[in-house]
């Protein structure tokens, strides 16, 4: 009977085995997984009634970028399966920082997340703050590149949206979020603006929205004439705004002026031609209120955003032109005459010395 | 070596004449007492003629040419000027290294604007003045002096030939000549540009509710336009009329003191020097 059970056993495991492809004997992984982990209903019991799943989905782990780990090149405290202590909390940090040599990537600079609104919000133990897992997965995570990434372009909105939902459905109403669901995936998506990683609240002089910084953001692809002409949006804002008083002032700490979007909003950004923007003609006068008092529909009348220089700028360009040629003329005009004074001075100087 | 020849033959005079008179020799003090007393007479003498010639020189070397309200009006205008040519270029060539120096650690674009601004307020309060004192008599006929005539374009051209070396002589200037009145009227004609414009660029506030916005715009470009150019006139025409001219280097004081020297009148406004000349010579005779 004793053999018999013992057979059963044999035959039952080796049928398991084969019919799960993924870990054979031979797969380092296999003891953690086979008889706990890789179990769907495998948990714990955290509170009296509450359990936890301890569930790893191995089929996942093994499509992510860490298949060529071990559990235990993670979970470092696990030195003896099946461990007789609850390991340690570990956290992909202790590999994903500036200067680590297992050679993981560090290009968006994750470590960064600790000073960012997230992870401050996560310390002081705020439930719904995102830890690394939040957007990332943990034993599924994916590149940024790979379509089925919760941080692949096209679904970082959504990810972000678990948390920030009203802000999603603003967003997507915007330009941005339209084309983005028209798979424009050069259109800005949260962590084009916000950062990822090191993502803090606009006062903060290193907030890539900072008044003095939300030019540059935008400039990344509103600068991108390759990006900006497949659109059809024009380039020169960014410059344009440097140019302007405005960006004048932003730039030497002037914070009160305007930036991008104080005249464009920011998840709503919409285009001219669509009545609901802040910057159709018909909106401008109050756009321009909020810091103009007595703006009135004048302010519409002329165009926005020129660089002198360009004839694109109609009436502008050719004052810029009348003074630019009568400058060039003038000057010249001046010193030649100068010179031809200090020679006839010379010469009589000369003549008279000799006479 | 003169004065103690002349000294010695008066002391001889002297003692000839009172030796004759009292008909007997002089002696030794009282020889001594002749020499200081015709010592102190001749110095006295000299004194007064140098006294005589330093005047002299003093009235007839220098003209006044203009007047202390004018050198008072051009004094302001310069400090504005200078006021508004450093605050205002940093903001034209804000991205250069140099502007992003200046504001960065030298002061800060909100003290800028408080300076252009005092600058501007200083323009604008030079030119109100001018206006006014060109209703006053002085004023009127420093206007009528400054008017571009046909004389002045003959002028140029003449001296044109005579810098080229086509003629022997420099033409001869009045008052003002077509140099000095063209700089005038390019002052008028920038400083309204630059008041106008600028006032539009203060009051904002105010121009953004009546003007469409693209007035607005050729406001601002025709200010940054006309300051390059303005300030590129003032770097050469007028750097060089004033202070790099060999005739005045290193600084033509006139316009500080108001004096001309005889000289130089007679060199640069040979006509006023006859003019004033005859005028003199006219309030003389009875
Ligand atoms: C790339 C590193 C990495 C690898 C490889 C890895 N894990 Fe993890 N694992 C983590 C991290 C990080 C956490 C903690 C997540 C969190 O903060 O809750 C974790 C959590 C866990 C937990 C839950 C612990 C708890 O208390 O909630 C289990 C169970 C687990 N891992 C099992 C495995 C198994 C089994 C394998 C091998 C198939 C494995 N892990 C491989 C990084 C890894
Ligand atoms: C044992 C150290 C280690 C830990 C812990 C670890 N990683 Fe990694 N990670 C790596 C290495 C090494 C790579 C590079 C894998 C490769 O390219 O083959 C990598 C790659 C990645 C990538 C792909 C980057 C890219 O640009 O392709 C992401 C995303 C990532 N890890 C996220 C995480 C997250 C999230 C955690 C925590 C759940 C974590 N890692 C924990 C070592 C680690
Ligand atoms: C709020 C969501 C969020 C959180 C929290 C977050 N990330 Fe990311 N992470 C992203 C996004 C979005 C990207 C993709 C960036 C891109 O498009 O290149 C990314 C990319 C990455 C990459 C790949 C790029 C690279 O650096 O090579 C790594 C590695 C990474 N994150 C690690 C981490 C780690 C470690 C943590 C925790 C400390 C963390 N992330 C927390 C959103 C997040
Ligand atoms: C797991 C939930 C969660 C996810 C996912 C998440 N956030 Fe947050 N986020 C929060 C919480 C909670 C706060 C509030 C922090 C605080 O109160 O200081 C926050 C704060 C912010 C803030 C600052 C808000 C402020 O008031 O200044 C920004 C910006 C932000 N998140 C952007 C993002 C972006 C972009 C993503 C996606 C890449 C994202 N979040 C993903 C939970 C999340
Ligand atoms: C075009 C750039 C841009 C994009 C894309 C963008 N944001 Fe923002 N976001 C901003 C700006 C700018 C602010 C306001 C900063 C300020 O207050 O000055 C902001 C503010 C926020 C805030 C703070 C709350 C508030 O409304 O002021 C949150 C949270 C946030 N964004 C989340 C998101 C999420 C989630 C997404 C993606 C669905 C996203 N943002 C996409 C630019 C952007
Ligand atoms: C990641 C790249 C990226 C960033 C960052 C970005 N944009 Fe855009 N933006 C685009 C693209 C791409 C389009 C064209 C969308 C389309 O095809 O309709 C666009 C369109 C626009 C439009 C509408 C133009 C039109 O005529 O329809 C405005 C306005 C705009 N962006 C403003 C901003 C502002 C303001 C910021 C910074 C706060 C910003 N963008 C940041 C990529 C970006
Ligand atoms: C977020 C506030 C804000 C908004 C919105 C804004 N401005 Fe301004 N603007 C300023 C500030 C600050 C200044 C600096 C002058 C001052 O102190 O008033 C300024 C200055 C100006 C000037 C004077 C420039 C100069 O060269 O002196 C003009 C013209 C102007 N704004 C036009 C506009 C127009 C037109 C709009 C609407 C399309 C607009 N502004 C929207 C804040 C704003
Ligand atoms: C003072 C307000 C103001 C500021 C600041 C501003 N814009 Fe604009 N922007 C406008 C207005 C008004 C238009 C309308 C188009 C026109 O009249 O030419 C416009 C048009 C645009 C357009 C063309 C889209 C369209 O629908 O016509 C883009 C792109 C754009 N802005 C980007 C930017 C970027 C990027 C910045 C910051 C570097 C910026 N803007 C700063 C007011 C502003």
């Amino acid at each position: 009977m004793k053999r018999l059970i013992a057979l059963a056993v044999i035959i039952g495991s080796a049928i398991i085995v084969s019919s799960w492809p993924s870990y054979g004997q031979r797969d380092p992984n296999a003891r953690c997984l086979l008889e706990c982990h890789g179990k769907p209903d495998f948990k714990r019991e955290v509170a009296p009634g509450q359990f936890k799943s301890l569930y790893v989905d191995y089929e996942q782990f093994k499509a992510s970028v860490h298949k060529e780990k071990l559990c235990v090149d993670c979970h470092t405290d696990v030195t003896v399966i099946p461990h007789q202590r609850r390991p340690e909390q570990i956290h992909c940090l202790q590999c994903h920082y500036q200067g680590n040599v297992v050679g993981a990537p560090v290009s968006e600079r994750p470590e960064k997340y600790k000073e960012s609104v997230h992870g401050k919000a996560f310390e002081r133990g705020d439930p719904n703050a995102p830890d690394c897992k939040s957007c990332h997965t943990v034993h599924a995570v994916r590149p940024p590149t790979d379509p089925l990434s919760p941080v692949y372009r096209a679904n970082i909105p959504k990810t972000c949206a678990s948390c920030h939902v009203e802000i999603y459905t603003e967003y997507l109403e915007g330009v941005h979020g339209q084309a983005l669901r028209n798979n424009v995936l050069e259109s800005a998506v949260c962590s084009d603006c916000h950062r990822e990683h090191d993502l803090f609240p606009p006062d903060d002089p290193r907030s890539s929205l900072h008044p003095q910084n939300v030019a540059n953001t935008c400039a990344r692809c509103h600068t991108d004439v390759k990006i900006m002409e497949r659109r059809g949006v024009p380039v020169k804002q960014v410059e344009a705004f440097k140019k302007s008083f405005h960006g004048i002032a932003i730039e030497f700490g002037i914070l009160r002026s305007a930036n991008c979007v104080s005249c464009h909003e920011y998840h709503k950004i919409l285009s001219s031609r669509d009545p609901r923007s802040p910057i159709h003609p018909l909106n401008l006068a109050q756009t321009c209120g909020q810091c103009h008092p007595n703006a009135s529909s004048n302010v519409a009348r002329g165009r926005f955003h020129i660089i002198p220089s360009d004839p694109d700028a109609g009436i502008v360009f050719w004052v810029y032109e009348f003074y630019r040629w009568l400058t060039i003329v003038m000057t010249a005009g001046f010193i030649f005459y100068i010179v031809l004074d200090l020679y006839g001075r010379w010469r009589h100087a000369r003549r008279s010395s000799h006479g | 070596m003169a004065d103690s020849g002349n000294e010695e033959r008066l002391v001889q005079e002297l003692q000839r004449e009172l030796e004759h008179e009292l008909a007997r020799p002089l002696d030794d003090a009282e020889l001594q007492r002749i020499k200081e007393l015709v010592r102190a007479q001749l110095e006295a003498e000299l004194r007064a003629k140098q006294r005589r010639a330093a005047q002299e020189k003093e009235q007839e070397e220098y003209f006044v040419r203009f007047s202390m309200n004018f050198c008072l009006q051009h004094l302001v205008l310069a400090i504005g000027v200078i006021l508004l040519t450093i605050t205002g270029l940093p903001i034209k060539f804000h991205d250069s290294a140099w502007a992003e120096f200046i504001f960065r650690n030298i002061w800060s674009l909100e003290v800028n604007r408080v300076i252009h601004r005092v600058g501007a307020s200083l323009l604008m309060l030079v030119s109100v003045w001018h206006i006014g004192w060109l209703m006053t008599r002085e004023g009127r006929r420093e206007l009528r002096e400054l008017l571009p005539r046909v004389k002045d374009f003959w002028d140029f051209i003449a001296n044109v030939k005579f810098m080229l070396g086509l003629s022997s002589e420099r033409p001869r200037f009045g008052r003002y000549s077509y140099s000095e009145k063209f700089e005038y009227w390019a002052l008028v004609w920038g400083t309204a540009v630059m008041v106008l414009s600028g006032l539009m660029l203060w009051f904002h506030r105010i121009a953004l509710a009546y003007l469409p916005k693209y007035i607005f715009d050729v406001a601002l470009q025709a200010h940054s336009g006309e300051a390059l150019l303005a300030i590129l006139a003032l770097i050469t025409w007028h750097m060089y009329h004033a202070h790099l001219n060999p005739e005045v280097f290193p600084m033509n004081m006139t316009i500080f003191t108001g004096k001309i020297s005889k000289k130089r009148l007679m060199e640069e406004h040979p006509l006023e020097y006859e003019q004033i000349m005859r005028e003199r010579a006219e309030a003389e005779q009875p």
